[in-house]
């Protein structure tokens, strides 16, 4: 049987019903956040628990272009609940590279898509890039605030905490989705959902 | 039906914008109070950008989240500006910390939140499509944005179930909690979506004709000030940068 390549209707909703879940997921794990010395930790927990939706969405995933599009829709939605625009361009960069990956396996591939999942999840580093990227520009528009200020928040967020989070949140991704195919075969599987 | 926290009402939204220029005004603040762009002549605009948010969230009578945003900007802002040089060490470190992190990302968040909870998903799709983006991107973004108060419905009677039978923070562990939690919310999710794209399919969502709407959006007034309120921070350095240069 030739198996049909362009999306459908069907596929686009799907995409928007997966997007949805995790986003809700993401946002109610997000909501530490709020206690910003907690928001360095969210990269940890949001592919954690972020993954197990994610895996769920990889059992429908059968066309080139629909881990693309999460990733787009993902970021797009992080950027217009102000979280940067940093997140969308991760967003579609890593989902095409993702997608990439898994259409090598061609979808079915458990370990590949692992990997994949742990690239996506390298746009929830993007929401941090604010805080390293243009120091020097932000902290010359804050001089009002003396030295002391400017040499506190550099200690906070030092430079060498910005490859430890990238790592992190790739090798969360990759815990997240192994934790959640585990979830599928004990839940999904049997209720007939996969 | 309670309105939730992504859910767009159409009633008490006082001043209309028209979507895009609310996407224009995400985009400058993301640009120049989250990425600190622009240097020290544009941050000198930043204060207004700030209240931007606060006057938007008032005109649509989200009194209590625009009195906290207010409340809490405020005191980030009194709080550096009082403490610096009169504290010093490690609690010092912290407070500083705290205070930037939340100045920086507490306008673009409360923008966030004015943006989702004013626009419904018919604009949203006008918009989008005045925009000529693809509809590879409107259809799913739209869906998003309709099931939202779905999912977050289901997700708060999952917890009121879960809650009654002891499943909570402290009594059987955090991992069981997550798991009790997201597995069924996934489950009945999935088979209400189902439903939902049988039913869009049937109105001919994702057809190969394109689609209508009959929302109207357009520009008016309160559109203009916005639009050139937003292109300041982007004019202003070039005009220093050539008034330099001659």
């Amino acid at each position: 049987m030739k198996q049909e390549t362009k999306l459908k209707g069907k596929d686009l909703i799907n995409v928007g019903i997966y997007a949805a879940i995790y986003c809700v997921v993401v946002m109610l794990a997000a909501m530490l956040g709020y206690i910003p010395i907690m928001l360095p930790l969210l990269v940890v927990i949001c592919p954690l628990i972020g993954s197990i939706p994610m895996m769920l969405f990889m059992t429908k995933v059968k066309k080139f272009g629909m881990v693309t599009l999460m990733g787009t829709i993902i970021g797009l939605f992080l950027w217009i609940t102000g979280m940067g625009y940093w997140p969308f361009i991760f967003g579609v960069v890593c989902g095409f590279a993702a997608d990439l990956l898994d259409k090598s396996g061609n979808y079915q591939s458990a370990a590949k898509t692992v990997i994949g999942n742990g690239i996506l999840h390298l746009t929830i580093f993007a929401n941090m890039i604010p805080l390293y990227i243009d120091r020097e520009g932000y902290f010359s528009t804050r001089q009002e605030f003396g030295q002391e200020y400017i040499t506190s928040l550099t200690n906070i967020m030092q430079p060498w905490t910005a490859p430890v989070l990238l790592i992190a949140s790739v090798a969360c991704g990759m815990i997240g989705a192994l934790i959640g195919q585990k979830l599928l075969k004990k839940h999904f599987a049997k209720a007939g959902i996969v | 039906m309670k309105a939730g926290l992504l859910q767009a009402s159409i009633k008490n939204r006082g001043l209309i914008l028209d979507p895009r220029t609310k996407f224009l005004l995400m985009l400058t603040m993301s640009i120049f109070v989250l990425g600190g762009a622009g240097g020290k002549t544009a941050g000198r605009w930043m204060p207004v950008f700030c209240a931007i948010p606060a006057i938007a969230l008032l005109s649509a009578k989200k009194f209590k989240r625009a009195a906290g945003y207010l409340l809490l900007y405020c005191l980030a802002d009194a709080s550096v500006f009082f403490i610096s040089g009169r504290v010093h060490g490690f609690i010092y470190f912290l407070i500083m910390g705290i205070c930037g992190i939340l100045l920086r990302f507490l306008p673009c968040l409360m923008m966030g939140a004015y943006l989702v909870s004013t626009t419904t998903v018919s604009e949203f799709t006008a918009a989008m499509l005045r925009m000529h983006i693809s509809e590879k991107i409107i259809i799913p973004l739209s869906v998003m944005f309709r099931f939202f108060p779905t999912v977050l419905d289901e997700f708060k009677s999952i917890n009121t179930a879960m809650k009654m039978r002891g499943i909570r923070f402290g009594g059987v562990g955090i991992a069981k909690m997550i798991e009790y939690r997201i597995v069924p919310l996934m489950t009945c999710c999935v088979k209400i979506g189902e439903e939902l794209s049988a039913a869009a399919l049937t109105r001919g969502l994702g057809g190969d004709v394109k689609r209508t709407n009959i929302c109207k959006i357009g520009f008016h007034v309160q559109d203009h000030i916005v639009i050139a309120l937003c292109l300041v921070p982007y004019v202003l350095p070039a005009v220093q940068f050539f008034g330099l240069a001659v």
